[in-house]
């Protein structure tokens, strides 16, 4: 029996894997994706444990409509957009405890002890600390592939719209590398 | 295109190129500067993102006065009820991994409706084994993935209320082990391949349940 299976995440996500990995079994293929698929959850969820059970009832999710999946080579996307709704239901559901990360970040030592790139390592810090509605297009198209219109699609957002986050998310970014904040040409947000 | 269009594209898509933007950058240093600060940039922050982030540990605060006497009082408290814990804790990580994913499918408990035999068919496609269920009604019968696998997961209506069973054909066990948490009373019973496990809510007999699943399931010969 399988459970009455979820919303299809329909993705029109072009080819992302090997011939090889695609050609694999589902479970195969699912377990071979799951290391992206956590570090992808845990981008989004900064938090290792809850990444992890958020991949594990994605992969769960997967599986109950593995039926909508057509195309094998297109499962990498597919299981990225499981894992982001996922998130997304979490925290509708649960209201997790929300930590300030600035507070938590404060705990952590400092940079040059920690982790000889420095820059990188302020970096990585700089993007957990961006709102998840500039974090998440960002993981989308940097992690997952995504273009503007499938983040769009995926977001409910316009493509202007999502520009618009792209660009304040790497504005945001560039002070950490050394260079000055460009003037921000993005408008205000256009709906979807 | 204006600097502005042109900002707000290699801005959000560093790597974009396109007539408008290619002939813009043509004739403006400026932007062909921008563009490149943001190839550069994008460059590291895909280098920052091929990795797991940073671990975040909790913040700590201050206590109010009162809260560190409520917290000493209640010392001896925490570690009688650490002892007792401790005592019923499961016994390794795949109790504790049962008992996780049967939290998250607490839906399984609340079915009352039997499953047909197809469903469980359907459930155990691909385990290795048969179920020969005679005297208990199934009301769940999934495939679930679980440990980098997919394994049946049923739920048993017994005498003493609903019981769980995971069959785990790829994780074997020396001997049987019995467990609580979370108001769970849970055993891992080796098997011919692997194991399975049954948990129970409220006064379920863990044991009894056990011995009838043994019974129940035949592995297949050609399950290794």
């Amino acid at each position: 029996m399988r459970n009455s299976p979820p919303e299809s995440p329909v993705s029109s996500v072009s080819e992302r894997l090997s011939a090889a990995d695609a050609q694999a079994p589902l479970p195969e293929l699912f377990e071979s994706l799951r290391p992206d698929l956590v570090r992808f959850a845990h981008w989004l969820a900064r938090d290792r444990a809850i990444a992890e059970d958020i991949v594990q009832e994605s992969l769960l999710r997967a599986w109950r409509s593995r039926d909508a999946l057509k195309e094998p080579g297109a499962a990498r996307a597919w299981l990225l957009t499981i894992v982001r709704r996922e998130h997304a239901r979490l925290y509708e559901r649960k209201r997790l405890e929300l930590v300030s990360l600035e507070d938590a970040l404060e705990t952590q030592p400092g940079p040059k002890l920690a982790e000889p790139d420095g820059e990188l390592f302020n970096l990585r810090h700089a993007i957990m600390r961006l709102p998840i509605e500039y974090r998440e297009p960002l993981l989308l198209q940097v992690i997952g592939g995504f273009s503007t219109e499938e983040i769009a699609r995926e977001l409910a957002l316009s493509n202007t719209a999502v520009l618009t986050r792209l660009f304040r998310a790497r504005n945001k970014l560039r002070v950490i590398c050394g260079m000055a904040p460009a003037a921000d040409v993005a408008g205000s947000e256009a709906g979807p | 295109m204006n600097c502005d269009e042109v900002r707000l594209l290699l801005g959000a898509e560093p790597g974009f190129s396109g007539t408008g933007v290619e002939e813009h950058l043509q004739s403006c240093a400026a932007c062909r500067r921008f563009g490149e600060e943001m190839r550069t940039l994008d460059a590291n922050i895909r280098r920052a993102l091929g990795d797991a982030p940073p671990a975040v540990p909790q913040p700590r605060r201050a206590a109010p006065t009162w809260r560190v006497w409520a917290l000493a009082a209640s010392v001896a408290l925490v570690t009688f009820g650490a002892l007792g814990a401790w005592l019923l804790r499961p016994t390794d990580t795949l109790a504790r991994d049962v008992v996780a994913h049967v939290m998250a499918e607490p839906e399984s408990w609340l079915t009352a409706q039997q499953v047909t035999a197809q469903d469980i068919g359907e459930a155990l496609h691909g385990a290795g084994v048969e179920l020969n269920i005679t005297s208990e009604k199934v009301t769940y019968a999934q495939s679930c993935w679980f440990r980098g696998h997919y394994v049946p997961h049923l739920v048993l209506q017994t005498a003493s209320g609903p019981a769980t069973v995971l069959i785990l054909r790829h994780e074997p066990a020396g001997s049987s082990r019995a467990f609580r948490e979370e108001g769970m009373s849970g055993m891992i019973v080796p098997a011919r391949d692997g194991s399975f496990a049954v948990l129970t809510r409220g006064g379920g007999d863990v044991n009894l349940i056990a011995q009838a699943v043994q019974q129940d399931v035949r592995w297949l010969p050609d399950a290794h």
